[in-house]
């Protein structure tokens, strides 16, 4: 049933229309009642089945078993010339402008020394037979701090609590564009208590940016099981705790478009228990 | 000799008092007497108090953005009882101050001024205006209360429901209003559409009913050129509104397709959400169409609620200078010369737009064309006014506040109207402080000048006059403080809408002067909270009016306070025309308009006895 408080604040109306004469009210508020109804729009996400948008939902939940489980690691490398980095005027707001003592450059195409790619996701992307994993406890954190957000990429789980953060003293607005969870797109002025979301499904990448600074973005992976890492400084990832079994593991990063497919790369792997692998992608640059 | 005019409609004298003989064959029950009742009078007053409720919310959401506009990002602690989607740590939340914005001239337009101008006025003057017993169609009349009513609780609903009120300002322009993506409102932009659409029928349905009434059932008599101002002021909205609903009504249902089923009648294709293309829709449509649309409505509906408050000041202004409306014919010109310009000139509105710019100078020309039968109107007030004997009412004092308030609304609406000028404050707070110079220092100020003046009439007390006087002085001393600061806002670039002006350091200044207005409105907004102790207070204890305690022309006055059900005992006559104040050669400084002249009784007499015996 959908959210719609229309249909139930016309039902105790309907029900006042007693009066004979006044029938063709009832059939008028009753017309009322069915373009509400279509009114109501789509479904509130979170209404829907929260297994994951491509999993099974006879799903069990595993657990993670760190001491058997394999280890996958690997770096991530770009493939031709990096992009230069791009220099954020942020002197359109003086707060913002004020909390940087150098230039502050944008974090979407960071290469380091080697080629070694920085923000790239990479998870497990098949592989786990419809396996789901409880959601931690621990919420994840995104802060905007100096007007940039902290992290730039990160994963989260399902139903996993993503607390958004403004440790600034500057107005921002927190919006999410998704294709599968609900979007959110709220203003969030300094002093203001932290504000909570939940994902309900799977979805790899959820573009996040504040409609205030422009330059403001970050990207959610929403799995619903643990096995996904960042690379770090030196593009390095590590992936622990994986069952054994034949995965598809996928690396995205943020393509120059900066939209939310971005660029990705699939490889093929087997892991036996306790095992370790590396598994390096080379992303080609655009 | 004189010639009896056959009366125009022949009725029986009511058997017992509180009935008529369109439905008054028994007597009322509670319901049909105070709920579902379809005497206009009582539908008059039952508008009244759902137009001051709204009135109330409305003005209870400008106090929120007063608050949010005078200490930017403040926290309020006294506000942390509202939900946390709304105020956080006592911080005004950025989306609730956009549906605070959006909702408050929502309620104030739709569901405060429109029905209390077009629904109380309306319902309670035209047919004691014109001689009538009641509506022409008092059935219709009752369902455009309640059509009303229901729109404005759904339209109050949408503050309770996940994701909040409409946030897109209350021009709803998409693709904010399109998208929820955008604005973050799903549920609350529908039922802010379902609400109007359901408040639009409630206008056609009154509209019609009007429009026949004044035209099939003025008195013997009555005729159009004997019509008081106020009930031409009506007919003639009640014209706009048949013409520029359905205009709003298709445009609500495109966009209603929009949103539910994901046609793309105002989604261009290229359209992208925060730096992402948009999925599932079509595009190819126009987001200009929407704007075209809401403004073939939006400009007459700035007419349709100042029309009516034009006609009521200028009943009040005659009544209380004691004199005869100046140039009458001319002022009834006026109405209708505005009515027909109005639908002309909606392109104002959209001069920023990307129009060619010669579409805007032809906008623009129409547009100047409207100050002539405007500045006809207001000369005529100050001819009316001019060595009149005033009685210094409140009544009267909110009818010459009108035409102060008015006049500088009207002057600022040159700026806007002006393309080279408009491009440099358009969506600007100058906008703001001309429209509500418009709508509040015109329609609201005539709202109270009418309440005052036939709140007699509606109960069978006076509002206590000092109360009003302070009332009077209250409200006009702070709406300007409020409002005119606006134009110095605007001016400086301070933009409509924002949230937070001090982010911008070429308007973080003007915090002080806000300050100073946010208190203000405080005042302004306190003082009705006056007016409405005065107006349920006299309900009760007011001192007894009498019949005609203003010593008014009009036939309201020559019936009982309040009138019975089915006004009229008998079909009344009209003689006259409704501003015979200070007629010389006459006893009273009034001349009522169905008292017969000198020797027509008892000609009348000699006449029927004449037609009786042979």
């Amino acid at each position: 049933m959908p959210d719609c408080a229309l249909a139930n604040l016309l039902k105790p109306l309907e029900a006042m229309i007693i009066h004979p004469s006044l029938r063709q009210l009832g059939y008028m508020l009753s017309l009322t009642l069915v373009v509400g109804l279509v009114g109501c729009g789509k479904k509130d996400s979170d209404e829907e089945d929260d297994s994951g948008g491509k999993s099974d939902a006879a799903a069990t939940v595993a657990t993670v078993d760190m001491t058997n489980g394999a280890t996958i690691v690997g770096t991530v490398k770009l493939d031709g010339a990096a992009p230069v980095a791009k220099v954020i005027n942020m002197g359109g707001d003086a707060y913002c402008g004020a909390a940087h003592k150098t230039s502050p450059v944008s974090d979407d195409h960071w290469v380091n020394n080697g080629g070694a790619l920085v923000n790239a996701f990479v998870y497990v992307k098949d592989g786990l037979g419809g396996k789901t994993y409880a959601a931690p406890a621990t919420a994840i954190t995104l802060a905007q701090k100096g007007c940039t957000y902290e992290p730039h990429v990160f994963g989260i789980m399902v139903g996993q609590t993503m607390k958004v953060e403004n440790d600034d003293q500057t107005l921002h607005n927190v919006h999410s564009v998704s294709a599968a969870n609900e979007s959110f797109n709220e203003g969030q002025p300094p002093g203001t208590p932290a504000k909570e979301h939940k994902m309900t499904k799977q979805e790899v990448m959820i573009p996040i940016k504040c409609d205030v600074h422009g330059w403001m973005n970050s990207y959610a992976g929403v799995l619903p099981h643990p096995f996904f890492a960042v690379t770090g400084a030196d593009g390095k990832y590590e992936i622990k705790g994986v069952p054994a079994g034949d995965y598809t593991i996928e690396c995205w990063h943020e393509s120059t478009k900066s939209d939310a497919a971005g660029v990705t790369q699939d490889q093929k792997v087997t892991v036996a228990a306790k095992d370790s692998k590396t598994v390096d992608f080379t992303l080609k640059a655009q | 000799m004189a010639t009896l005019v056959a009366p125009a409609i022949v009725r029986k004298k009511p058997t017992k008092p509180g009935a008529h003989d369109a439905h008054g064959h028994h007597e009322l029950s509670f319901v049909q007497k105070y709920i579902f009742s379809q005497d206009h009078k009582r539908i008059g007053i039952q508008f009244m108090f759902s137009s001051l409720f709204f009135l109330l919310v409305g003005g209870g959401l400008a106090m929120i953005v007063r608050l949010e506009l005078g200490w930017p990002g403040h926290a309020f602690k006294f506000l942390s009882f509202l939900p946390s989607t709304m105020v956080a740590g006592g911080v005004i939340l950025p989306e609730f101050y956009n549906s605070a914005f959006t909702m408050h001239a929502t309620f104030m337009i739709f569901f405060a001024v429109m029905p209390f101008l077009m629904g109380t006025f309306a319902n309670f003057l035209i047919p004691l205006h014109i001689g009538a017993p009641d509506m022409a169609f008092p059935k219709i009349n009752m369902l455009s209360f309640w059509f009303a009513l229901v729109a404005g609780i759904i339209m109050f609903s949408s503050f309770f429901v996940k994701g909040g009120a409409a946030g897109g300002g209350w021009t709803n322009y998409p693709p904010l209003s399109d998208l929820s993506e955008l604005s973050g409102v799903n549920v609350g932009q529908n039922l802010w559409i379902i609400s109007l659409l359901i408040s639009g029928v409630a206008s056609l349905m009154g509209a019609v009913n009007y429009i026949t009434t004044v035209v099939n059932m003025r008195c013997p008599g009555m005729s159009f050129f004997r019509m008081p101002l106020a009930i031409w002021a009506i007919f003639v909205t009640a014209i706009l509104l048949l013409l520029a609903i359905p205009v709003l009504t298709s445009a609500l249902v495109l966009l209603l397709f929009d949103r539910t089923v994901h046609t793309s009648f105002f989604i261009p294709s290229t359209i992208l959400v925060a730096g992402q293309p948009l999925v599932g829709r079509s595009g190819g449509g126009q987001v200009l169409l929407w704007q075209h649309l809401f403004w073939f409505f939006g400009h007459p509906e700035v007419y349709i609620m100042i029309l009516p408050a034009m006609g009521i000041a200028s009943d009040i202004l005659a009544t209380f200078a004691r004199k005869p409306i100046f140039g009458y014919k001319a002022m009834v010109f006026s109405i209708c010369g505005i009515a027909v310009l109005g639908f002309f000139v909606w392109g104002h509105h959209m001069f920023q737009s990307g129009m060619n710019p010669l579409l805007g100078t032809t906008f623009m020309i129409s547009t100047m064309l409207i100050a002539v039968p405007s500045a006809i109107k207001t000369f005529n007030w100050l001819g009316t006014l001019y060595g009149g004997n005033f009685k210094f009412t409140t009544a009267f004092l909110f009818a010459v506040g009108f035409v102060a308030m008015f006049v500088i609304g009207g002057l600022s609406g040159i700026f806007m109207a002006s393309t080279p000028v408009d491009i440099f404050i358009h969506d600007t707070y100058f906008i703001v402080g001309h429209i509500h110079y418009v709508l509040f220092g015109g329609s609201i100020f005539a709202i109270f000048a009418g309440v005052y003046y036939w709140f007699p009439k509606m109960f069978g007390r006076m509002l206590n006059e000092t109360l009003g006087k302070i009332h009077f002085w209250l409200v006009f001393l702070t709406f300007n403080g409020v409002f005119f600061p606006m134009h110095i806002l605007g001016i400086g670039g301070m933009m409509r809408r924002i949230y937070d002006y001090t982010q911008y350091p070429h308007l973080s200044h003007f915090q002080g002067l806000n300050a100073f207005m946010s208190v203000c409105a405080f005042i302004l907004g306190a003082s009705t909270l006056l007016f409405l102790f005065n107006l349920f207070w006299s309900m009760f204890k007011g001192k007894p009016s009498g019949m005609n305690p203003w010593h008014a022309n009009t036939l309201e006055w020559t019936l009982p306070s309040p009138p019975v059900h089915g006004n009229f005992s008998e079909t009344p006559h009209v003689f006259r025309g409704p501003y015979e104040y200070s007629v010389p050669g006459h006893t009273e400084d009034y001349w009522p308009q169905n008292e017969p002249p000198e020797g027509w009784l008892e000609r009348a007499q000699q006449m029927k006895a004449t037609a009786t015996h042979g």
